[in-house]
C-alpha cells in the first residue's frame, strides 16, 4: 500500500487515465494516493458485501421454490382443498394487469415528465407541483386501492375487475414515472439542445431526436423500476381486482375478477388452508422474481442492441 | 410512435375478439346468469373460493368475484352496495363489542369455525384456563412460570382490533376480557398466516388462530382441560368456536340466493367444507 | 459516455439539413411540434388530475375528523385507543420520522457508495452484472421482504439483542433500507453517469486522484440527481407498508428504544383501515393520517431540497 510504488512513473491507471504525478510528488499527493487506494478497496468491499447479501437473499427465495417448479405449476388452476394447485390464471392476470397499467401510465407519465422538464415555466407553482408529485409516492398503496375502489366499485359500479386493477396501478405508478422521466430529461446537457435549435429544429423535434435518445436509458430504468413494483404490488389489486379469478386460463375480458401472482402469494402466505400452501408460496415467490428478471431483460435488450448498432 | 399505435389497435382488437369468443362457449341451457361479488373476512375466503369454483362449474354463466380484507369489510360492502355477499365471522346483524349492528342485513350461517390458542413449541405449558388466558392477554401474567411453565417472559401476539378472529376469541376464550397492549413483548399481526409464522418463530410466544391453520410448527394448548378438536366442538365441550356468516341486504334473492343455498347444501357442507376442515352447520344442531 | 453527445449532435445536424431541404417535411415538423405540445400539456393535466383526486379523496374524509375531535388532541396526544375514543397520532408521527431518518442513515451511504462503484470504479463486466441484479431487487414483492424479515432477521436480532420479540424500529429500518437500496442506487447511478466526461478529464488533468474526482467533482455535479434519488427512496420508505407491518410490532406507542414494538403512520393505516366502519371517527382519523403522510413527505422533500440548494451555493 505504499504510495511510492504507484507514483513516479505516471503509468496509466484503469480506464487509460494518466495521472500527472511526476512534477508534483509531494507528501500531499502521496497521502491522496493512499486514500484513493483505501477508498477503492472500501468501495469494492461495500459492493462485495451488498452483492453477497442480495445473493444470499435471492438464493433463499429461489432455492426453496425453483427446484420444485414445474411447467404444470405455471398453467394449472389454483386449488383450495387438494395439494398440487397451480398459478395459471393468476400468472396470466399479472401480465395482463401490468400491461394495462403500463399502457396507461407510460405514455402519460413520460409526457408529464417531459412537460415538467422542457415546457413548464420555472416558477414556484412548478416547484410545488414537483414536490406534490414526489409526496404522492409516499401515500401507502392501500390508499390508492381505496381510491380505485371508490371510483370503480362505487362510482362506475363494475365490481372487482381487471380494468379497475390496471387503472388503479397506473395511478399509483404515474407520479414515479413522471419524476424519473423529468430527471432523466433534465440531466441531458443544455448545449446539445442548443445545437439542435441553432439548426432550426422545432422544439419537439429536438426532444425526439436529441433529448430522448440520450435520456432513454434512464427512462427505461424508471419504467423497469415501476413495472417491477407494479408486478409485486398486492394491496391495490386486492381492493380493486379481487382475490379470485374467473377460473379460465386465457380470460381477456376486462371485467373479470383479476387476482394477480403477488396477491395470490399474499393469500397463500396469509390465509390459504391447502396443505402445500408454504410450497406454493415459495414457488410463487421464485416465479415472481424470475418474471421481474425477464421484464428487465425485455426492456433492456433492445437498448443494448441499439447501443451496439450505434457503435458503442 | 406509429408502431406503438398499431400495436395498441391490434391488441385491443384481439382482446375484444377473444372475450366475445369465450362468452359464446358457455352452455345455453343454463338459466342462471349474472355476477356475484363477495367481500369480507379472509378467514372464510378459502371456503368462498372453493364454493365459487364449484358453483361456476355448475352454472357457467355466473361470474363470481371474491375478495377479502377484514371481517367488517363484508357487511360494510353490502351496506354500500358494492358487494352482494359480505363474509364475516360474527353475526353482524346484532351488536358485538366494538361494532354496531348493520340494520336491514340478514345473516346466513354457512360454517362453524373453531379457534385454538397456540404457543411456540418451546413452551412447556399444555393447558390454560379462562382465568390464566385473561391474565396473560391483559398483561397481568407476564412470565410463563406463573402458569406452570419455565421462567421466561411471555410474548403476546394478537390480531389487530376489528379482526373477526379477535372478536370471537375475546368473547369465547377470554370471556369478554380485554387484550391490553404492553410496552414490550407484545405484537399485533395482520393475518392468520402472519400470526402463525410469528408464533412459530418467536420463542415463548402465545397467540390464537383458526383451528384449520394449526399444524406441526406451532402447538395448540388445551382450553380448560379440553383439547381443541373438531369432535370436542361438536360434542359441546370445547367452547372457542363461532359461526361464519354470509351477510346479505334483506333476504337473498336470485343468483345470490342460489349460491348461498349451494354453500348450505349438504353436498357442499359434507363434502368440500369438511375437507377444508370447517365444521358443517348441521353438526351443531 | 461523452461520445453519444457528439454522435447525437452530428445526427441532429443531419436532420436539420434534411429539414431545410424539404418544406413539406418542415411543415409536418411544425404540426407535430404543436400536437405534441398539447399532448405533453394533456399528460401533465392528467397527472394533476390524479394528484387532485388523491388529495380530494383523502382530504374529504380526513377533514371530517376535526368536526369530531380537536386537532390538538390528534397531533399532540400520544394516546391512540380508538376503542375508547382516544385518537392521538403523535406517537405515529414521531415514529414515522425516526424510522425514515434511521432508514436513510443506513441506506443512503450504502446506496450512493454502490452507485459510485457502478458508475466510476467497477470494470464494465461488473457494472453489467451489478445493475440488473439491483433492478431485480425492486421487483421482489414487499411481502417477501417482510417474510424474510420475520423468519430470518427477527430471530437474528433477538439473539443479538437478547430481546424477547425483536420487533421494532431497527428491524423495520433494516428491511426498508434493503428495499430502497436499488431505487436510490440505480437513479443515483444514472445521475453520476450523465455527468459530462470532460469534468472528470479536467480534474484528472490537474492531477486529482480518483477519490478526489469522485468526491469533489462527480458527486457535486450529480447532486441534483442524487438528491431526487434519495427523495424517491425516502418516499418509498415512508409509504411502504406490507413489509413494515410484519416486523415493527404494530403497537401504538412511542418507540423509546430500537426494539420497542411500535407502529408508524402507514403500518397503522394498513392494519386498521379494513377493520373500521366507513362513517366512524376512527376511519376519518386514519384518512387524516394518510393526509398527514402526504404533508410530512412534502415537508421532508422541501427540507432536503433547501439543504441541497444551500450547499450548492456555498
Amino acid at each position: 500500500m505504499s504510495g511510492s510504488s504507484s507514483t513516479g512513473k505516471g503509468h496509466p491507471v484503469k480506464g487509460g487515465r494518466t495521472q500527472a504525478m511526476e512534477f508534483s510528488r509531494t507528501r500531499y499527493t502521496a497521502r491522496a494516493q493512499r486514500r484513493n487506494k483505501a477508498a477503492t478497496f472500501g468501495f469494492y468491499t461495500l459492493g462485495f458485501l451488498v452483492m453477497l447479501l442480495i445473493f444470499w437473499m435471492l438464493f433463499t427465495i429461489l432455492a426453496k421454490g425453483l427446484p420444485a417448479l414445474s411447467f404444470d405449476f405455471l398453467i394449472k388452476q389454483p386449488e383450495e382443498i387438494d395439494p398440487g394447485g397451480g398459478i395459471g390464471p393468476v400468472l396470466f392476470n399479472s401480465f395482463y394487469i401490468l400491461f394495462i397499467s403500463l399502457l396507461i401510465s407510460v405514455p402519460i407519465g413520460i409526457g408529464a415528465g417531459i412537460y415538467m422538464a422542457e415546457y413548464a415555466p420555472d416558477n414556484a407553482f412548478t416547484g410545488a407541483l414537483r414536490i406534490c408529485v414526489e409526496s404522492l409516492s409516499s401515500v401507502p398503496s392501500i390508499v390508492f386501492g381505496l381510491l380505485g375502489l371508490a371510483i370503480f366499485a362505487e362510482y362506475f359500479d363494475v365490481g372487482l375487475t381487471i380494468l379497475g386493477g390496471g387503472v388503479s396501478l397506473a395511478l399509483l405508478n404515474l407520479p414515479m414515472l413522471a419524476r424519473v422521466t423529468e430527471e432523466a430529461v433534465r440531466a441531458v446537457p443544455g448545449e446539445i439542445r442548443e445545437a439542435g435549435y441553432a439548426l432550426g429544429m422545432t422544439k419537439f423535434h429536438v426532444i425526439r431526436k436529441v433529448v430522448l435518445p440520450v435520456a432513454l436509458s434512464a427512462i427505461i430504468t424508471g419504467v423497469c423500476l415501476v413495472a417491477g413494483r407494479a408486478f409485486g404490488e398486492s394491496a391495490v389489486i386486492i381492493l380493486t381486482a379481487g382475490l379470485s379469478t374467473s377460473g379460465e386460463m386465457w380470460d381477456f375480458n376486462l371485467f373479470s375478477p383479476g387476482e394477480t401472482l403477488a396477491v395470490h402469494l399474499w393469500y397463500v402466505q396469509s390465509e390459504a388452508i391447502v396443505e402445500d400452501a408454504r410450497q406454493i408460496a415459495d414457488k410463487s415467490a421464485a416465479v415472481l422474481v424470475f418474471v421481474v428478471l425477464l421484464i428487465n431483460l425485455a426492456f433492456r435488450l433492445p437498448l443494448w442492441f441499439g447501443k451496439r448498432r450505434q457503435g458503442h | 410512435m406509429k408502431i406503438f399505435r398499431k400495436f395498441t389497435v391490434t391488441a385491443l382488437t384481439a382482446v375484444i375478439a377473444v372475450s366475445t369468443a369465450f362468452a359464446g362457449i358457455a352452455s345455453a341451457a343454463d338459466t342462471l346468469k349474472g355476477k356475484i361479488t363477495i367481500n369480507g373476512s379472509t378467514a372464510l375466503l378459502p371456503l368462498t373460493l372453493q364454493a365459487a369454483k364449484e358453483f361456476q362449474k355448475l352454472h357457467p354463466k355466473v361470474k363470481i368475484a371474491a375478495s377479502g380484507k377484514g371481517s367488517v369489510t363484508g357487511p360494510q360492502a353490502v351496506k354500500k352496495g358494492i358487494a352482494d355477499i359480505g363474509a364475516v365471522d360474527w353475526d353482524a346483524s346484532t351488536d358485538v363489542p366494538g361494532f354496531k349492528a348493520f340494520e336491514g342485513q340478514v345473516a346466513n350461517k354457512v360454517a362453524v369455525i373453531p379457534f385454538a390458542t397456540i404457543v411456540n413449541k418451546n413452551v412447556g405449558v399444555d393447558n390454560l384456563t379462562t382465568e390464566q388466558l385473561k391474565g396473560i392477554f391483559s398483561g397481568k401474567i407476564k412470565n410463563w412460570k406463573e402458569v406452570g411453565g419455565a421462567d421466561a417472559d411471555i410474548v403476546v401476539i394478537t390480531r389487530a382490533f376489528g379482526s373477526g378472529t379477535r372478536v370471537n376469541y375475546q368473547a369465547k376464550a377470554l370471556d369478554g376480557g380485554d387484550i391490553v397492549k404492553k410496552e414490550k413483548n407484545y405484537k399485533e399481526t395482520g393475518s392468520s398466516g402472519d400470526m402463525k409464522t410469528a408464533v412459530a418463530t418467536t420463542p415463548n410466544a402465545i397467540g390464537y388462530i383458526d383451528l384449520v391453520y394449526v399444524s406441526g410448527d406451532v402447538k395448540a394448548v388445551k382450553f380448560n382441560g379440553v383439547e381443541a378438536t373438531t369432535n370436542n366442538v361438536i360434542n359441546g365441550s370445547y367452547k372457542i368456536w363461532a359461526y361464519g356468516y354470509y351477510m346479505t341486504k334483506g333476504q337473498p334473492e336470485g343468483i345470490t340466493k342460489e349460491f348461498i343455498k349451494y354453500v348450505q347444501s349438504s353436498k357442499f357442507q359434507q363434502g368440500s367444507l369438511k375437507k377444508l376442515k370447517f365444521i358443517p352447520i348441521s353438526a351443531m344442531k | 459516455m461523452g461520445s453519444p453527445v457528439h454522435n447525437l449532435t452530428s445526427r441532429a445536424k443531419g436532420n436539420a439539413v434534411a429539414v431545410s431541404a424539404s418544406p413539406k417535411r418542415h411543415s409536418r415538423h411544425l404540426l407535430s411540434n404543436t400536437l405534441f405540445r398539447y399532448y405533453f400539456l394533456f399528460s401533465i393535466l392528467a397527472l394533476c388530475l390524479v394528484l387532485g383526486l388523491v388529495i380530494l379523496f383523502i382530504g374529504k374524509t380526513a377533514l371530517l375528523l376535526f368536526g369530531q375531535i380537536s386537532p390538538l388532541d390528534f397531533f399532540f396526544s400520544f394516546n391512540w385507543t380508538p376503542e375508547e375514543e382516544a385518537f392521538g397520532a403523535a406517537a405515529f408521527i414521531v415514529n414515522t420520522l425516526s424510522l425514515t431518518a434511521l432508514t436513510l442513515l443506513i441506506a443512503v451511504p450504502v446506496s450512493v457508495g454502490m452507485a459510485v462503484l457502478c458508475a466510476e470504479i467497477a470494470p464494465k463486466w461488473m457494472k453489467n452484472f451489478i445493475r440488473p441484479v439491483l433492478d431485480l431487487l425492486v421487483g421482489i414483492p414487499s411481502i417477501v421482504y417482510g417474510y424474510l424479515g420475520l423468519t430470518v432477521l427477527l430471530p437474528f436480532l433477538r439473539r443479538a439483542s437478547g430481546e424477547g420479540l425483536g420487533d421494532g424500529l431497527l428491524a423495520a429500518a433494516l428491511v426498508l433500507a434493503l428495499m430502497v437500496l436499488p431505487t436510490i442506487c440505480r437513479i443515483s447511478d444514472d445521475a453520476i453517469v450523465s455527468v459530462p466526461r470532460k469534468y472528470r478529464d479536467a480534474a484528472y488533468a490537474l492531477g486529482s486522484t480518483r477519490l478526489q474526482v469522485i468526491f469533489r467533482v462527480v458527486l457535486p455535479a450529480a447532486k441534483r440527481g442524487i438528491i431526487s434519488a434519495v427523495i424517491l427512496g425516502m418516499t418509498r420508505a415512508v409509504g411502504e407498508t406490507m413489509a413494515v407491518v410484519m416486523v415493527i410490532g404494530n403497537t401504538p406507542q412511542l418507540a423509546k428504544t430500537l426494539f420497542t414494538p411500535s407502529s408508524v403512520l402507514t403500518s397503522n393505516i394498513v392494519m386498521q383501515i379494513s377493520n373500521v366502519e366507513f362513517d366512524s371517527t376512527w376511519n376519518y382519523a386514519l384518512h387524516m393520517m394518510a393526509f398527514l403522510l402526504l404533508l410530512i413527505s412534502f415537508m421532508l422533500i422541501l427540507v432536503i431540497r433547501i439543504l441541497g440548494r444551500k450547499r450548492r451555493e456555498v
